[in-house]
């Protein structure tokens, strides 16, 4: 009995593992069929992503805003709900630290300050959705997906206009020294602003775990029906996590920005932020919505991207070959008959071994 | 469902046989052994855009096989590409050269540029004040004012009101050539008064698309100048020229034509050739692969050093299109696989006559211009920072 | 110029940028009608423009069409089959279906040569047919304007349009009553995909003639926003789709038009669309009513 119900823990690792390995495989076919050679360009995509400190710490670097990011629609997830806000919520978080440099301010205060209004930025632009949640019933895909949007112009009407660098129409102004986050190994991309996400790892854990509000969440998205006849109030879980969730998306982007050298800014093409939210989506998936297994899989995901670009200087493979992968993933993991399709295949082949 | 999990079961059977198989064959592939390795790093523009990148890609490839060097081009996805990639290079240690195609590299280089002192470094279209990098940059205001006086005169000529400019990333580099652009336009605006007694007033439609990629942005913003009355579109955005050329040839068939007006007028490379021969006046060419060329050459010769280069008019770094340079140009279409050699003749005989259908005194009023501006008789403004640029806006409104 | 010019002008350009956004928009009520919520539009509309591309150029535009709609049937038989036998989670793989979509047709372009775009040549695309008013409209024009109309007739007037409407308000009714509704809801889910499919290869092939790796440019959640918009109404989706081409091809109107660019920023007519979107449904969401078992595979008790 003892033993199951540690194989039935392990199961989503397992899940995990196997959709991964999906993902790879599906990679090396589309390389083979490219004339790549998969061997020689898996190779160096694991010497880019963990060959050396200097390797380890571009991934862990990439991995930084994406534990955020999961963490956004893990707690989401957690609560019965499909929140995609936050690639929109990431943008508004990374606006408002950009638009916390129109300001001098002393050098810690500054970057505190900067990281605060970054994560509220990030909670306020997910309100709405919230409100439209409980008052019309309107879907969350639905409200998140528009609002990603309208931050997405948004964006790009501020960094044309409000908060250009004068010398340089391509991008907003850089943070200010005093708020960026200072390099954690040197002549890499790792900043201290690692720091905050694992920090946001341990709180989402200690609350969702350990406080009262943490389990009417997980009750909610556990069995809804059970918890409005144990009295657990709808509009509270979900406020709850579409703000939490939209505080991790703020400060997605406000670590991004405060902490990826070398411009500190944001560019007109929204470069660097595209997608933060959507990949964040995938490493929750990956880390079965759990902050540690979002930590694991975020190192995963940062690897990839990372190596990827070591990828393309020797075997040539484009580093988009990634995204591939990744999706790949997401389907697989969308399948709650992957396993079983998998255990089947492998009674297959016992079956045929004994002939 | 049974049969369904079954054809499942097969495909991942076929995917983990493939796999296995991959295993067994997989093996290095050794390069052949040259004299050096240089490394190019694109910016999110990339190659294939038949000007500015390829350009940068051509002079390097061509000084790579004049040297016997080996050329390892690294493209960027997006912005946040740009220090991993190039630092890449740098922490590889094995190239002799880093060069950067874009001015958009230009955080990037100077951070690691500092990182790695002994490394040579070159960067095209921006100024790194490093000791290790060679700054390459282009007066494009000179070859824009060109291109803007004849844009105006030909677009007067033919009764249009208007002349367009597609422009790409705002970024310095890009208020170059809308300077010398605005300053063209109102020098040919009043050079037409001058011979014919009339000024045209041939006004201005601008745009930003904010990519150097979306060929769709060139085509939407061509088709809506197009359609305000513009008579001539400039392409300042690499491969947006391509969706420009497509509204551009919408807008000719229309008619029931084949050849221009409306034209467009290429950009870095020499586009003539693009639109049959017919529908790309003249291009306003920048030299991008001269700059690489000498970047390349100078490492080789151990004459390389950090500092500014400066390519323009006078030292034909910037130009407008001739024939000779259609001619070889014809070629780096080919190359591209965008035309093919039985176009060849069609093309030239189309130019020959798209052109000889302008009047004289435009040619001779755009060489007079071009000789103004290389004796120093005429300065042609320029603009690197957004207020720059508005002044700019404020003295040839253009309307 | 007069204003009527410029009026007609942006009038035209919306005629062709509607089509994408309708086509998608009506095969997606198709899917959402039967309880199938397809958020992985945007990846079809990417993934078909460049195989609709590579198709015309391989064999001319009535294949690069016909690959089109086959790219989307193909990814909507893997998205239905996922979100009903094997019971996925329909958002994840939409999800899934974008990522995927992004990263394959960026990858492929670089292995075409260019990164980041690709030109189909003139002599495959569609070609326009002369009309009274203007000589260059795409015959497609007026396959989509006749759609909403077939799609309007096939829901409401059919059999098989009631027992789609069954099978997404209530399987287990449905079920009981006979109706296969796994099957039913797979190939609706299929079907529309198809027509979001066509949609991605009308504009590499027809409209604007290249494929890029921004070429969906959001109109895959434009569309989502026009199905919201229309309420499941296929003729409503014609208006919303019209409506948000409109401002498509407003906001490039604006951004190059002196005199108006410096006053109305082109970045707020384009989010237009998603907050007349978040407006409807804020406002209206008593009468914007979606089928009650959408989203939710069906699970035999």
């Amino acid at each position: 009995m003892k033993g199951l119900g540690l194989i039935s823990r392990l199961l989503p690792l397992g899940e995990s593992l196997l959709a991964g390995l999906v993902g790879l495989a599906v990679g090396a076919i589309i390389m083979l069929i490219y004339g790549f050679n998969p061997i020689e360009a898996y190779f160096a995509l694991f010497r880019g992503s963990f060959g050396s400190l200097y390797s380890l710490s571009e991934a862990l670097a990439n991995a930084t805003p994406l534990i955020l990011t999961a963490l956004t629609f893990a707690i989401g997830l957690r609560g019965g709900l499909f929140n995609i806000g936050a690639e929109g919520q990431v943008y508004v978080g990374a606006l408002a630290a950009i638009a916390m440099s129109l300001f001098k301010l002393p050098s810690g205060l500054h970057l505190v300050l900067t990281l605060i209004v970054a994560m509220l930025a990030g909670a306020l632009w997910s309100l709405p959705a919230a409100i439209l949640k409980l008052t019309r019933g309107v879907h969350e895909v639905i409200s998140t997906i528009m609002f990603n949007w309208v931050a997405h112009f948004l964006a790009y009407y501020l960094i044309a206009n409000i908060l250009v660098d004068p010398r340089r129409a391509e991008k907003t102004i850089s943070i200010l020294p005093s708020a960026r986050f200072p390099i954690l190994v040197p002549k890499t991309s790792l900043s201290y602003g690692l720091l905050v996400s694992l920090f946001w790892v341990g709180l989402a854990l200690f609350l969702l775990w350990y406080t009262t509000i943490g389990f009417e969440v997980r009750a909610m998205g556990f069995n809804p029906a059970a918890c409005r006849y144990a009295g657990i109030k709808r509009w509270r879980t979900a406020l709850f996590a579409f703000l939490v969730g939209g505080l991790t998306a703020g400060a997605a982007g406000g670590v991004h920005v405060m902490g990826r050298p070398p411009s500190y800014a944001i560019f007109s093409g929204l470069g660097g932020l595209l997608n933060l939210g959507f990949d964040g989506l995938g490493v929750a998936m990956i880390g079965r919505n759990h902050p540690i297994g979002i930590v694991l899989a975020a190192i995963f995901f940062g690897g990839l991207m990372a190596g990827g670009r070591l990828m393309q200087i020797s075997p040539g493979v484009p580093l988009e070959l990634i995204r591939v992968v990744e999706g790949v993933i997401i389907v697989a993991l969308a399948v709650p008959e992957l396993i079983r399709i998998f255990r089947l295949f492998r009674e297959k082949i016992t079956i045929w071994r004994r002939g | 469902m049974k049969s369904r999990i079954r054809l499942f079961t097969l495909l991942v059977a076929v995917a983990l046989l493939i796999g296995g198989l991959m295993v067994v064959t997989g093996g290095a592939s050794a390069g052949v052994a040259l004299k050096g390795k240089v490394a190019v790093i694109l910016d999110v523009g990339g190659r294939g855009d038949l000007s500015f990148n390829d350009m940068g890609f051509k002079g390097t490839d061509e000084a790579a096989a004049d040297f016997g060097l080996q050329m390892d081009a690294i493209q960027s996805a997006s912005d946040a590409d740009y220090l991993p990639n190039t630092r890449n290079a740098a922490v590889s240690g094995q190239y002799d050269l880093i060069l950067g195609v874009g001015f958009l590299l230009t955080d990037a280089f100077n951070t690691v540029a500092q990182e790695f002192p002994d490394q040579k470094f070159a960067i095209i279209d921006s100024v790194v004040p490093q000791p290790n990098v060679m700054s390459i940059v282009f007066a494009e205001n000179e070859g824009s004012a060109l291109v803007g006086a004849l844009s105006a005169m030909v677009a007067a000529y033919y009764g249009y009101p208007k002349v367009g400019v597609v422009l790409g990333i705002e970024i310095p580099v890009l208020y170059h050539f809308e300077a010398g652009y605005r300053f063209g336009i109102d020098w040919g605006n009043k050079k037409y008064e001058q011979i014919t007694g009339t000024n045209p007033n041939i006004g201005l439609l601008w745009t930003y698309t904010g990519t150097f990629s979306d060929i769709a942005k060139g085509y939407a913003a061509s088709q809506a100048m197009l359609a305000q009355g513009a008579g001539l579109i400039y392409n300042v955005a690499g491969p947006l020229g391509i969706g420009d050329l497509q509204a551009v040839t919408e807008a000719v068939r229309a008619q029931g034509r084949e050849a221009g007006p409306p034209f467009m007028i290429g950009v870095d490379a020499n586009q003539d050739w693009m639109g049959d021969g017919h529908r790309v006046l003249a291009s306003m060419m920048k030299r991008v692969d001269r700059g690489c060329y000498k970047a390349v050459a100078d490492v080789v010769y151990g004459t390389f050093q950090g500092g500014i280069v400066s390519l323009r008019l006078i030292n034909r770094g910037i130009a407008i299109s001739r024939y000779q340079d259609l001619l070889d140009f014809i070629q780096f279409g080919i190359n591209a696989g965008a035309i093919t050699e039985a176009d060849k003749p069609k093309i030239i005989s189309n130019w020959l006559e798209m052109r000889s259908k302008i009047p004289y005194w435009i040619w001779d009023a755009v060489s007079e211009l071009e000789m103004k501006i290389v004796s120093g008789e005429i300065v042609v403004p320029t603009a690197n920072t957004i207020e720059e640029m508005q002044a700019i806006r404020a003295q040839y409104p253009l309307p | 110029m007069t204003f009527l010019d410029h009026f007609f002008g942006i009038l035209f350009i919306s005629l062709h940028a509607m089509v994408p956004i309708t086509l998608a928009a009506t095969g997606e009520v198709l899917g959402e009608t039967a309880g199938l919520f397809n958020i992985g539009l945007e990846g079809i509309i990417l993934l078909s423009a460049l195989t609709g591309a590579l198709g015309a150029e391989a064999g001319g535009w009535l294949i690069g069409l016909l690959v089109g709609i086959g790219t989307g049937l193909a990814i909507g038989l893997l998205f239905g089959l996922i979100s009903t036998y094997w019971k996925g989670d329909q958002l994840i793989v939409g999800v899934g279906i974008n990522l995927l979509a992004l990263g394959f047709v960026a990858f492929e372009l670089i292995i075409l040569g260019a990164p980041g775009f690709h030109a189909v040549p003139r002599e495959v695309q569609v070609p326009n047919i002369n009309t009274p008013i203007r000589k260059d409209l795409s015959p497609l024009i007026f396959l989509t304007l006749a759609l909403p109309f077939l799609t309007y007739y096939l829901l409401s007037r059919t059999q098989l349009g009631l027992k789609l409407k069954a099978v997404g308000e209530n399987p287990a009714a449905a079920d009981v009553a006979g109706i296969r509704v796994n099957l039913l809801r797979l190939l609706a889910a299929a079907c529309g995909a198809s027509l979001a499919g066509l949609g991605g290869a009308f504009i590499s092939v027809d409209w604007i003639g290249s494929v890029t790796k921004e070429i969906s440019a959001g109109r895959g959640f434009i569309a989502l926003a026009t199905v919201v918009f229309s309420g499941l109404n296929p003729l409503m989706v014609l208006l919303g789709g019209f409506i948000f081409g409109f401002f498509e091809s407003l906001a490039t109107w604006v951004s190059t038009f002196p005199g108006i660019k410096e006053v109305v920023p082109w970045q707020v007519v384009s989010m237009t669309p998603y907050i007349v979107t978040l407006l409807v449904v804020a406002g209206a969401i008593g009468r914007v009513r979606f089928p009650a078992a959408l989203g939710k595979p069906y699970i035999r008790e």
